[in-house]
């Protein structure tokens, strides 16, 4: 098909047309909405051939794609923010079913206050829920991903649903060139599902989703969940190196940039990941040796992979957009957790940035690298702060001022 | 630490039993934990509920696995193979069975070796409250056996039960009643050890695929192999001089337990059959009579 | 399903497609409700259940039925239906599945679910003329958290969370929610409500129902012998007691037009009904609250007045 200008909503529904995916259960949400609309508007001319239903809710959207995914049709459902807090008890649920589902999530800060600019505590909030979560960075990788999602949940050494994740508006609304696959050499990545173990059918009656009453039974099936999830690293491999091979595109389970010689490393997922690499490149050039990585998957957590990535590095500085609220940044954690017990360990910092979609400006990007090349000097890990910067302080007095705020 | 287990059938009081039993270790002075065990099961079905006493700090949670001391609110229970009341039963434990045996009659007829004590308090619940229910009379025999003093006894059963029981007079025939048991029981002593730990194995769960680790049953209509017939305080017993065939049982069974025989007379599955009696109630004739478990177990091959 | 009418209960199709052994209480009126809806509907079914009793009617490894079985939650079960239908007819149109393959879908929930949590993903699937089935079974309590006050809870009765007491010695306050109305304002093709004490009425509309292609739900007023305190033989006794006395109507609506298909004869006296239950005693003892007992009987009388079918 070739090149496009495509934005990421729209590279995610070409995803889900290429996939040839079944049934489609909606419900709109800012800035998912395109998604929904693209979708919609390919079933209604024919250009592709699934179901398409607006439910009442996002509970009940994400209900019917589990419960479809259970009956053996390829789904797929996408949500945002306030959207996927709604539908939060059906995640958990779906997940339980260890049922293929896809879906993508379109990152927004969570209310209150209520706000349209992206953040991840939307989707982290998800994190315990058994989804596998892949965050994306282009919206080439968006279309792609959910290729690899299908072939990853439909795997029978998986059988969890997967979560996409993109940013709203710097990735869903942004347009930038996207190469749409040929149909055919999808189909040779991405067989048709024929489900072993969770469908219905007259001849074959099956009760899903059972209660499982007992500690030592729910351990059980919890703990395979948790076995799967954790299979999918390996399982990935198969699937990265199949995509390479048809498409010419590799996406490794964490993404290194100018990792090999750096001694000062910026942690950070998703778009502005971009903005990262950026500052990477600036401080190469100013002569630290700067290197991202930028992991693809949070769920499973590629624990060896970083470990091998951040061995022997001065410093890492943690970027998240998103805050844990009593205890700051959640991907800081995660990596504190899967460093500790290595002995030639970095340091670790922590910066909240990019909350609400607040830019993470060059500035900002500077005062990180000085920190970490002073805390490797020094030895001193200052505790964990927000980015923010002096005009923004500015902006918000005058608004406090307008609002009556003495 | 004395450990008590209760195993009664849903409705029956063990959960009651079990607070009264720790309210008046309270009262006297221990330390005492107690805590029912829910599980999916109705009214009827066989339940657990426990109680720990101690003059130490009680440094245990969760099921008693390993109790000194076996309350049996229901004989049936006995040979239930999923309430198993004995099950961990210390040595040098004691076993309370409610029944009209004796207890050499009781370790006879169910070939149990640790020290048994009988009373049948269904009888006494009967006699002195009006109907069977068990708790508070559970509470008297748990209580003695514990070597719980009277006055805390009585402390407990006026506040456990004023909450739950607003007649005054009721009331008042539940506290007579244990009293009753309390005062028929002759007191023991609880020869037990502490608890040895045995060894077990912790081992590496292996990963299998969704088709055998989802939640999905892929087996059909199995429920009957829970045998549900042991909840049953009464069995509805058919007399076919009375019977008309007419169906109405048939129909009205919630189970839908009750099939026909060759000559198109109705017969229940005793095995699942929950006791529930509407058969008996809604049978135009009264060919349906209910008869008391426990007499009617020697009958069952006659059947 | 043979689609003519029966008689009398020795009609009733004698397949069992619910077996015995579940962990329901002993007497449950649901239940009994819930296996004749099953011999009416045969086993080529999927059950979407709500969170409730029944969902407690499987647990792994045990199932009771002899047809597929879908748990959800509490608030969406009509959502999870809306998932198998829509899978089930793509996969069907796609070539992917058998049309041999195909299964009814069943929504399965208690009075708390539809009366309540389930309100919006009803009415959603109402409202896209889902084709489906739906049977309420309804004790007038979230009973399978131990009897707490929800939305179907009748004025006057005691639930974990309408204790009488001096302040309010009534009870629950509040009138029962009116379901079938509310059911009938998005005029499906079909809603009924049925009772386990009139199978044959029950059978009857199920297969009255099979005609109509949509959303076909059946409410069941269900006893509840622990909820209700009274024995669980009586249990039937009190289902045909509460249409006897008029305070559940039998009926059915049509695209919206509703017919009462059981008008009884002569009304029984409410307080009959009332007063075998636990959860009515305190309008009886220890003093008689002729208020409420009245305006309850008063409630039952209107109704009946309004449908012109007071004898």
């Amino acid at each position: 098909m070739g090149k496009e200008m495509l934005t990421g909503n729209s590279a995610a529904a070409w995803g889900v047309r290429l996939a040839e995916v079944d049934y489609i259960p909606a419900y709109p949400i800012t800035p998912q909405t395109e998604i929904i609309e693209t979708i919609a508007k390919w079933i209604s001319d024919g250009s592709m051939d699934a179901s398409f239903v607006t439910m009442d809710s996002e509970h009940s959207m994400i209900t019917a794609a589990g419960a479809a995914s259970a009956t053996g049709a390829r789904t797929f459902t996408t949500t945002s923010s306030q959207g996927l807090l709604y539908g939060f008890e059906m995640i958990y649920t779906v997940a339980g079913w260890r049922v293929p589902l896809v879906m993508v999530n379109v990152s927004r800060g969570l209310s209150s206050p209520i706000t349209l600019g992206p953040d991840h505590n939307d989707i982290l909030a998800v994190r315990d829920s058994g989804f596998l979560q892949i965050h994306c960075e282009t919206c080439q990788e968006v279309l792609d991903s959910v290729l690899m999602a299908y072939r990853l949940a439909e795997d029978e050494r998986v059988l969890l649903p997967v979560m996409v994740n993109m940013d709203g508006f710097y990735l869903s609304f942004t347009r930038e060139a996207v190469e749409i696959p040929d149909v055919e050499k999808v189909r040779s990545f991405l067989p048709e599902y024929r489900p072993e173990h969770a469908f219905f059918k007259a001849a074959r009656p099956m009760a899903q989703g059972v209660a499982v009453l007992g500690g030592d039974y729910y351990s059980y099936f919890k703990y395979q969940m948790h076995l799967a999830s954790q299979n999918a690293l390996e399982i990935y491999k198969e699937v990265c190196d199949d995509f390479e091979r048809i498409f010419g595109r590799k996406y490794e389970v964490i993404d290194e940039y100018m990792m090999e010689d750096a001694e000062y490393i910026l942690v950070m997922t998703n778009s502005f990941s971009t903005l990262g690499k950026a500052a990477v490149k600036r401080a190469r050039e100013d002569g630290v040796k700067a290197g991202l990585l930028r992991p693809r998957f949070l769920r499973p957590f590629p624990e060896s992979e970083i470990k091998n990535a951040l061995k022997g590095k001065k410093a890492v500085a943690v970027i998240d957009q998103n805050i844990s609220v009593g205890k700051g940044g959640i991907i800081y954690s995660e990596m504190a957790g899967c460093l500790y017990n290595e002995i030639d360990r970095p340091l670790l910092l922590s910066f909240i940035g990019g909350l609400g979609g607040k830019n993470i400006s060059q500035k900002e990007f500077e005062f990180i690298f000085e920190k970490m090349i002073s805390a490797s000097d020094t030895g001193i890990v200052e505790p964990p702060s927000l980015l923010y910067t002096e005009s923004e302080l500015e902006g918000i007095t005058k608004l406090k001022e307008i609002a009556g705020k003495e | 630490m004395l450990r008590l287990r209760f195993h009664g059938r849903g409705g029956q009081g063990a959960k009651v039993a079990s607070r009264v039993l720790g309210t008046a270790a309270f009262l006297d002075g221990y330390n005492a934990q107690d805590f029912p065990l829910y599980g999916a099961e109705r009214r009827g079905a066989p339940i657990t509920a426990f109680t720990r006493i101690s003059r130490d700090d009680i440094m245990e949670r969760g099921l008693v696995s390993d109790p000194d001391i076996v309350i049996v609110m229901d004989e049936t229970l006995l040979s239930d193979p999923q309430a198993m009341p004995l099950s961990g039963l210390k040595k040098g434990g004691i076993v309370f069975v409610n029944t009209p045996l004796s207890p050499l009659e009781t370790k006879e007829e169910y070939g149990i070796e640790d020290h048994v004590i009988t009373l049948d308090i269904t009888k006494v619940s009967l006699d002195m409250i009006g109907k069977s229910v068990l708790s508070s009379l559970a509470a008297g025999v748990a209580s003695r056996i514990a070597g719980i003093g009277e006055e805390a006894l009585k402390g407990a059963l006026e506040k456990e039960l004023s909450g739950i029981i607003s007649d005054r007079d009721l009331l008042g025939k539940n506290t007579e009643a244990a009293l009753y048991c309390y005062n028929t029981l002759v007191p023991v002593q609880v020869k037990t050890a502490e608890t040895i730990r045995e060894k077990e194995n912790v081992i590496t769960l292996p990963f299998e695929t969704a088709r055998v680790s989802s939640p999905a049953i892929n087996a059909t209509g199995n429920t009957p192999l829970r045998r549900t017939g042991n909840w049953r305080v009464f069995r509805p017993v058919w007399n076919y001089d009375i019977c008309t065939r007419c169906m109405t049982c048939v129909s009205r069974c919630p189970e839908g337990c009750i099939r026909l025989n060759e000559d198109g007379y109705p017969y229940a599955d005793y095995d699942n059959c929950k006791g529930c009696l509407v058969c008996a109630e809604e049978c135009p004739v009264k060919a349906i009579t209910k008869v008391r478990e426990i007499h009617s177990r020697s009958e069952e091959g006659d059947q | 399903m043979d689609t003519s009418t029966i008689r009398s209960i020795k009609e009733l199709p004698p397949e069992e497609n619910m077996l015995p052994g579940t962990a329901a209480c002993a007497g449950c009126g649901g239940l009994l409700t819930l296996r004749y809806c099953l011999k009416a509907l045969g086993d080529k079914i999927v059950i979407v259940n709500a969170a409730g009793c029944f969902t407690l009617l499987t647990i792994y490894p045990f199932s009771p039925f002899r047809n597929s079985w879908l748990y959800t939650a509490m608030a969406c079960a009509p959502a999870g239906a809306q998932g198998v239908r829509d899978a089930l007819d793509i996969l069907i149109k796609k070539g992917k599945l058998d049309p041999e393959e195909n299964l009814k879908v069943v929504v399965l929930s208690g009075d708390g679910s539809a009366y309540d949590m389930a309100l919006s993903s009803t009415s959603g699937a109402i409202y896209r003329n889902l084709d489906f089935y739906y049977i309420c079974y309804d004790n007038e309590a979230y009973g399978n958290t131990g009897f707490q006050h929800s939305g179907a809870s009748p004025f006057g009765s005691r639930t974990g969370t309408t204790p009488p007491g001096k302040e309010v010695p009534v009870g629950s306050q509040l009138q029962k929610k009116n379901l079938f109305d509310i059911w009938n304002s998005h005029k499906p093709p079909y809603i009924a409500t049925v009772s386990p004490a009139y199978p044959v009425d029950l059978m009857n509309k199920f297969k009255k129902a099979e005609q109509f292609k949509g959303p076909k739900l059946f409410i069941s007023h269900i006893p509840c012998p622990p909820g209700w305190g009274f024995d669980p033989s009586r249990s039937v006794r009190l289902a045909k007691l509460s249409v006897e006395t008029g305070l559940w109507p039998l009926k059915e609506s049509v695209h919206g037009e509703v017919e009462h298909t059981y008008v009884p004869k002569k009304f029984k006296p409410v307080e009959e009904y009332l007063k075998e239950q636990e959860r009515f005693s305190h309008l009886f003892k220890p003093v008689r609250q002729e208020d409420a007992l009245k305006s309850i009987q008063e409630m039952v009388d209107e109704y009946w007045k309004k449908h012109e079918l007071l004898p």
